[in-house]
């Protein structure tokens, strides 16, 4: 079973490193989506291998495939389409850093979260692949850094949560129920109110272009 | 069954929150009011109660202090929204709403400072920031809503790393519950990552350094009231989490870690106030200041817990009546430049006397609580560390003291006010209680002992 989470925190990791040279953001998107999909695969095969916790983390692979996987990506996906003619033709226009150095920078931070680990964390847990959601959490911080489209920082927060989710059902045996469904729900509120304020930022942005950056500076 | 009656608070404003929704005339309005009342009122009653920690609540003198200056705090925010929304010009949705958010936003501050689980707790803070997000943009401008984006993006992160946190604490104890914590917890390398974790990511909601740059933004562009209800209990309530933090694990390493970021976020702030040109932003870099020292005090626990519990209260009243005044004075000026603001006293005699008694109080003067507080903090700060590192705290704090008092001074005394007869139909009387209870505040300070005897060890 340890290799297949392996596999899946591979996955996870290809998948944040192509939403890192995406520009398209309908794109990143579904990839996301994507990415919350093989999370709950991940929740699943962790359940069959938990007897006792089994229900439970079946009931939050249900939760994460719902909000994560299908209506998160729906509501920002909604929130394109009201704001944009040619919603699949939005994209970052101008990323803080080109492919070459995201491609760089992105193998820098997985070998740093592989390192800190085993330094710091590998001696307690001991467990061998127990960097993974590390390495994700990085990368996830670099898209939210390296990108100013608020829509494509939203998936970057999102894919850091997910990293959480990781985490704590691989490395640490999962969060009490409630909190993980307490999470998952502030998380839902969360991409509502974003994708309102994005909404409106971004129009404010297509009509007048970027004012803000003298008023909030100091 | 009898446990739940510490519901109170929270069901008062969450069933107001409900109820501003139906479909009547200003009802939204009468309904926040006595929400509000109603959740003031039964947090009076819980004063009288005995102190409960059980699998669901931990409520002590701690967090009775806070849902005391929660409830004050909400009840004022709602009572001078009454007036203020008036002025809002393009508003991004109806008043309706805003009342709504207001009330959920309460509920989730009471719920974030009664519950045992620090999970819960976490989802508590998690939803400050879900609720709170619109009303940061309630005023709908281009720069209004970045800071608002700014502040879901950056706090939501922070919030992350608390999550993390929460798992490793979770992973290394097997428990989340905070009496059980308190009781027993390993002593690893796990847990304690997952304690400092923690405290860098609540750290991130209130304004403590490295992670505090959505504040000024925000407090910067936020509408008055808003601005108001997050320096004085958003902030503090993020502040708790960390409080409950460092009580599980009190390690050497634990304090000086807080000590440090205490100290860089006083002296950060300080210096940031000194070239500060937007006096809403200026407020805000004094609301993070005080922040620092009461981390530091949070850290030092024993008299430095009781100064910074002292600070929490009447930073909170006085705080927020400087940024109810802030509502009044951009409402005549149209401006948040200090430059473009003068002879307040003059046009807004009660507003510019009472922002510069509001200024004086927060940034420490005597005879306001908040002075007390700093002399408990630094008194216990010499007694376990040394002069010289409390002397330089001394000289932020006196650097922030003179750079506000010195602008709010300016915008107050100095010059003539604009030519023209906009006269704000001001709310004045609430930032005055407020001002006026701030003060009363070093009369409660053995009360306040008293509650946190337990903490204090007295």
């Amino acid at each position: 079973m340890e290799q297949i989470f392996q596999i899946l925190g591979f996955f996870l990791i290809v998948l944040t490193l192509l939403m890192q040279w995406e520009i398209y953001v309908n794109r990143v998107i579904l990839l996301f989506s994507i990415s919350s999909f093989i999370v709950a695969l991940f929740l699943v095969l962790l359940g069959t291998s938990k007897p006792g916790e089994g229900t439970l983390l079946f009931v939050l692979a249900g939760l994460t495939v719902f909000t994560r996987g299908l209506i998160i990506p729906i509501i920002m996906n909604r929130a394109l389409h009201s704001l944009y003619k040619k919603p699949w033709r939005v994209r970052e226009d101008k990323p803080a850093m080109g492919v070459g150095g995201s491609i760089l920078v992105s193998l820098a931070l997985i070998l740093g979260g592989y390192f800190i680990y085993q330094n710091s964390l590998y001696e307690v847990l001991k467990i061998k692949s127990g960097s993974v959601p590390f390495a994700l959490f990085l990368q996830a911080s670099l898209l939210i850094i390296s990108r100013k489209n608020a829509y494509i920082q939203m998936m970057g927060f999102l894919v850091m949560e997910n990293a959480v989710v990781m985490l704590s059902g691989w490395v640490f045996s999962g969060l009490p129920f409630i909190v993980e469904a307490g999470a998952i729900l502030d998380l839902l509120g969360l991409v509502v109110v974003s994708s309102l304020i994005i909404r409106v930022r971004e129009g404010a942005i297509m009509q007048e272009g970027d004012i803000y950056e003298k008023e909030l500076r100091g | 069954m009898q446990e739940n009656i510490h519901l109170l608070p929270l069901l008062c404003s969450f069933t107001g929150a409900l109820l501003c929704l139906l479909p009547v005339r200003s009802f939204d309005k009468i309904i926040s009011v006595i929400a509000s009342l109603a959740a003031f009122g039964s947090v009076i009653f819980l004063l009288t109660k005995e102190n409960i920690v059980t699998d669901t609540y931990y409520i002590d003198g701690l967090s009775k202090l806070l849902l005391l200056t929660i409830a004050l705090l909400y009840l004022a925010t709602v009572l001078y929204s009454l007036a203020y929304l008036k002025h809002i010009l393009n508003p991004l949705f109806k008043n309706k709403l805003y009342y709504f958010l207001l009330n959920l936003f309460a509920t989730s501050m009471f719920f974030s400072v009664s519950m045992d689980n620090i999970g819960l707790i976490w989802v508590g803070i998690e939803a400050t920031t879900v609720t709170s997000a619109l009303l940061v943009a309630t005023e709908n401008d281009q720069v209004t809503v970045e800071s608002a984006w700014r502040y879901v993006i950056i706090v939501s992160t922070g919030l992350v790393i608390s999550l993390i946190a929460t798992t490793f604490i979770y992973g290394a104890s097997g428990t989340l519950s905070m009496h059980e914590l308190m009781l027993h917890h390993p002593n690893n390398r796990v847990f304690l990552l997952g304690i400092l974790l923690g405290l860098i990511g609540f750290g991130t909601k209130a304004g403590i350094f490295p992670m505090h740059t959505w504040l000024p933004d925000v407090h910067g562009k936020a509408p008055a009231p808003v601005s108001a209800i997050f320096s004085g209990v958003l902030l503090p309530v993020a502040l708790y989490a960390m409080a409950r933090l460092i009580q599980i694990h009190n390690l050497p390493v634990v304090k000086i870690f807080c000590v440090t970021l205490g100290i860089l976020t006083v002296g950060v702030a300080a210096l940031m106030m000194t070239v500060q040109n937007n006096y809403k932003r200026m407020f805000a870099y004094s609301s993070m200041e005080n922040m620092g020292m009461v981390l530091i005090g949070f850290a030092l626990g024993k008299y430095g817990l009781l100064g910074s519990v002292v600070i929490i209260i009447s930073h909170g009243l006085a705080k927020s009546s400087a940024f109810y005044l802030t509502g009044n004075i951009l409402s005549v000026y149209h401006s948040t430049a200090l430059h473009d603001v003068h002879g307040v006293l003059k046009k807004m005699p009660a507003t510019g006397f009472t922002i510069f008694l509001a200024s004086m109080a927060v940034t420490g003067a005597p005879p306001f609580a908040v002075f007390a507080g700093e002399l408990f903090i630094l008194k216990e700060f010499v007694h376990q560390y040394n002069w010289w590192l409390a002397l330089l705290i001394i000289c932020f704090l006196a650097i922030a003291f003179i750079a506000v008092n010195v602008r709010t001074g300016r915008m107050v005394f100095s010059g003539n006010p604009p030519d023209n007869n906009r006269v704000f139909r001001s709310e004045t009387w609430v930032p005055v209680i407020n001002l006026i209870l701030s003060a009363l505040v070093i009369l409660l300070i053995p009360y306040i002992e008293k509650l946190l005897a337990n903490l204090i060890g007295s």
